[in-house]
């Protein structure tokens, strides 16, 4: 079974990126929600995770920094990262991409995008 | 024309794309331009824009609309839904909506940073001199209203 994380402030945004994941038929992946970086990352370093999917614009910790942190971590660097995030632009995403982060998407993101974005972490 | 206005539209397509793909909703402009939601049914948020430019934009919507939204977009009853669902649906929206306005608006290799949105508290704000609003509403004829304020964030409705 795939373990993801989900990492989001808000309760709605998470509940359209796992109702995306059903869609796409993952439902029987095991959700892991963290509502900021800090959280995410607690859940990364206690059990093998195939993708975290991130939110940017997060309190106490946010998606850039979660980045930065899990590519610095010789445990976590190989760690698939897909941003979404609603302060995307070309700029943001080219920075994200350097940092390490594999997609960036832009909320609200669609199944058919979800699942493009994941066919290739996941097929795996 | 404001019709033809970048930073008008802007905000008309973020709001158009935010609300029909999260809520499946579709957004227009309010038929009648001069329609206020009554302040005791009033319920709003804000979230400040800190770079390249520097403000504030509100989203405003009736209780009532917030309800049916949030049953809408979470799938469940009236009876069901909390107020911290319908907060946290509010935020979404505005953050979403937001973040839609500002890569509509801002050029490809301008990085922009927003702040946490943030549930108003008593009446929404005066709209002065300052302010560009947007009257907008549902199919369902649903008031919901924009407001961005900030010298420097209204400044580009002048560009």
């Amino acid at each position: 079974m795939k373990r993801i994380i989900i990492a989001d402030d808000s309760a709605t945004a998470r509940m359209f990126i796992k109702r995306c994941l059903q869609i796409i038929g993952l439902g029987e992946a095991e959700i892991i929600e963290a509502e900021h970086g800090k959280e995410a990352l607690t859940a990364a370093k206690a059990q093998d995770i195939d993708l975290l999917l991130t939110d940017l614009n997060m309190p106490v910790m946010d998606g850039e920094t979660l980045v930065k942190w899990i590519k610095a971590s010789p445990k976590l660097c190989g760690l698939p990262i897909i941003v979404i995030t609603s302060a995307g632009n070309p700029a943001k995403e080219a920075k994200l991409l350097e940092l390490g982060a594999h997609r960036v998407l832009n909320k609200p993101v669609s199944p058919p995008v979800m699942m493009d974005a994941l066919a290739e972490f996941l097929d795996k | 024309m404001k019709e033809h206005d970048p930073f008008y539209l802007a905000m008309i397509k973020a709001a158009s794309q935010t609300f029909e793909n999260m809520a499946f909703m579709e957004v227009m402009e309010h038929f009648n331009p001069a329609y206020e939601i009554p302040a005791d049914e009033v319920v709003w948020n804000s979230l400040q824009v800190n770079d390249p430019v520097q403000g504030e934009i509100r989203l405003a919507v009736a209780k009532t609309c917030l309800k049916t939204l949030t049953g809408t977009i979470f799938g469940i009853a009236e009876d069901e839904i909390t107020s911290t669902q319908m907060n946290d649906i509010l935020n979404e929206l505005l953050n979403t909506i937001v973040g839609l306005f500002l890569t509509n608006l801002c050029a490809d290799d301008q990085e922009y940073k927003m702040g946490l949105p943030a549930l108003g508290e008593g009446e929404l704000p005066e709209v002065d001199a300052q302010t560009v609003s947007w009257k907008l509403m549902s199919s369902e004829e649903d008031a919901l209203h924009i407001f961005a304020t900030g010298t420097s964030l209204v400044a580009l409705n002048n560009h």
